[in-house]
């Protein structure tokens, strides 16, 4: 992750992903996105390209008559 | 302990096939324990008593007939109020699904509804079983039977609540990061996390999809194995369910643990996290009971505690706000404050960083089944005894070190059980781990060590005419 941001910098992430709190909630998105940055910060390592995430698509599981 | 209503499923099972118990006698039994005691600790949400005597009444009238369909038929059973129930609301705690009544049950329900159990109703649980303890929410928190002015711990609370507290014999709850497996350990009961796929989630309200799972609570792990039985299989409704052999559990509680190596994360409980020094003797005693009923146990090493956590609750965060984002932009005031607090963040989350979350989730998974190639099952407290009920941070959720999560991560099967009772009289619990599929063993561990203690012979004392 980059410089830590400002709590400007923090609203407006949030508005570019939809979210236009009322302002009484703005200091909760604040506290809580530092406790995400900390948690990004903590699991960001270099990978190699072919590093699979735990995702695991079973094409089948999506024929007609499954659901 | 002579109450009907504390008849746990095997017995009760038992006298029923024998035509020694009518479902109607039982059913009013939990029905009257309920309406005298559920005012004190807030367990149940929706109780359906009416339905529940007529379901009572078919069932006396089918097993008169032709016998017992299941070991479940007759048996009076609860809901935490996340799993869809056809015709009965079904809130999540929400004040955003006050009026959310399905209309199909989830596939869980039809299991228990088609082996002939009878609903008593819907559970207490944390807001969309992720934030709590809440009082700004549809209905107040569960309390703990055993001390009304503690936590029931969540989110399963009001599930696990209900069976400690003597009002039904079984439940089902669900476990994202320890929601079943926590309850259980505060209100001293067994509830299982089965291996991920094991149980279908479909019309279960999701908490977080890669992390969600279904399982059993009941007053013993005998119990447990009874209820994993009919709610364990396929089901080509749930794109996570796994096609696998259902063993027979109830087969496998052969009351020894002759031959199984044990595993001990001792740098978590040295190191990581130690947990209170009262809570580890109780460990180190259960240890001392399976190595008596014929296990060895050694030190085992996994990867460190805060990498389980750190992946699965930025998963989480991203999931959650994707299930609920829409809510959250349009009207962010019907969401609790502490489910708002653990979500709020999630859509800042970028798609790199929740996939990173999920290359962590692969190692971690990879090295926990790696240690468990080389034993047979892990063992560790689930948790600290309960604590007050009270108001938490919010924040907790993101920084609170858990025992149970990385068995999410992993998706491994497992399973508490109560390990005796502090100086306040709050139970302790022992978690049992198994390898991905194999509960036959965990339930075996589990079953053996309970009939070995005396702890299921004692139940909360509840006092009728209090009220909180």
């Amino acid at each position: 992750m980059t410089d830590t941001p400002s709590d400007d910098e923090i609203v407006q992430l949030a508005r570019q992903a939809g979210l236009v709190l009322p302002a009484e909630y703005v200091p909760e998105l604040i506290e809580a996105y530092g406790h995400v940055r900390r948690m990004i910060g903590r699991i960001s390592t270099a990978r190699p390209h072919g590093d699979e995430p735990a995702h695991v698509f079973v094409p089948s599981v999506f024929l007609p008559g499954k659901e | 302990m002579t109450e009907l209503a504390f008849l746990g499923i095997a017995e009760a099972s038992r006298l029923i096939a024998a035509r020694r118990l009518s479902p109607v006698e039982l059913t009013e039994a939990c029905l009257r324990r309920i309406a005298a005691f559920d005012s004190q600790l807030d367990s149940f949400v929706t109780l359906t008593a009416e339905r529940a005597r007529a379901e009572a009444k078919a069932a006396e009238a089918a097993i008169m007939a032709s016998g017992p369909a299941s070991r479940l038929h007759g048996i009076p059973y609860c809901l935490k109020d996340i799993f869809d129930t056809a015709g009965i609301r079904t809130t999540a705690m929400s004040k955003l699904l006050a009026d959310n009544v399905p209309t199909r049950d989830a596939r869980c329900q039809e299991k228990l509804a088609a082996a002939g159990g009878v609903l008593l109703g819907k559970n207490a649980t944390w807001e969309f079983a992720h934030g709590g303890p809440s009082w700004d929410v549809l209905f107040p928190p569960a309390r703990n039977p055993w001390d009304r002015s503690c936590s029931p711990a969540g989110s399963s609370s009001g599930s696990a609540a209900a069976v400690a507290a003597g009002f039904a014999p079984a439940t089902l709850g669900s476990d994202t990061g320890g929601s079943i497996r926590g309850p259980a350990a505060a209100c001293g009961i067994a509830g299982l996390k089965p291996t991920y796929g094991l149980v279908s989630r479909r019309g279960v309200i999701p908490n977080c999809f890669s992390h969600d799972h279904a399982g059993p609570l009941a007053w013993t792990t005998e119990d447990v194995a009874i209820l994993l039985q009919i709610i364990a299989g396929h089901d080509p409704e749930d794109p996570g369910s796994a096609d696998v052999t259902i063993p027979d559990y109830s087969a496998a509680l052969t009351g020894d643990l002759k031959g199984l190596v044990i595993g001990v994360p001792e740098k978590w409980l040295a190191d990581e996290a130690p947990p209170a020094a009262a809570t580890m003797a109780a460990f180190e005693a259960a240890l001392d009971v399976c190595r008596g009923l014929g296990a060895s146990v050694r030190p085992v090493t996994l990867p460190p505690l805060q990498q389980f956590d750190d992946s699965k609750r930025l998963i989480a965060v991203a999931e959650l706000f994707t299930i609920h984002g829409a809510d959250l932009r349009k009207r962010p005031e019907l969401f609790g404050a502490s489910l708002r607090y653990r979500i709020i963040a999630g859509g800042l989350v970028r798609a790199e960083d929740y996939i990173q979350a999920m290359r962590l989730r692969t190692d971690l998974a990879r090295s926990l089944q790696a240690v468990l190639s080389t034993v047979d099952l892990l063992m560790l407290p689930t948790s600290e005894p309960a604590g007050k009920l009270e108001p938490v941070p919010p924040s907790s959720l993101f920084t609170r070190a858990s025992f149970t999560t990385p068995f999410n991560v992993g998706g491994n099967p497992a399973l508490s059980v109560c390990s005796g009772f502090d100086a306040r009289g709050l139970p302790f619990s022992l978690q049992i781990v198994g390898k991905l599929f194999d509960e036959a063993t965990v339930l075996r561990a589990g079953d053996a060590y309970e009939k070995a203690m005396p702890w299921r012979g004692k139940r909360p004392a509840l006092q009728s005419g209090l009220a909180h």
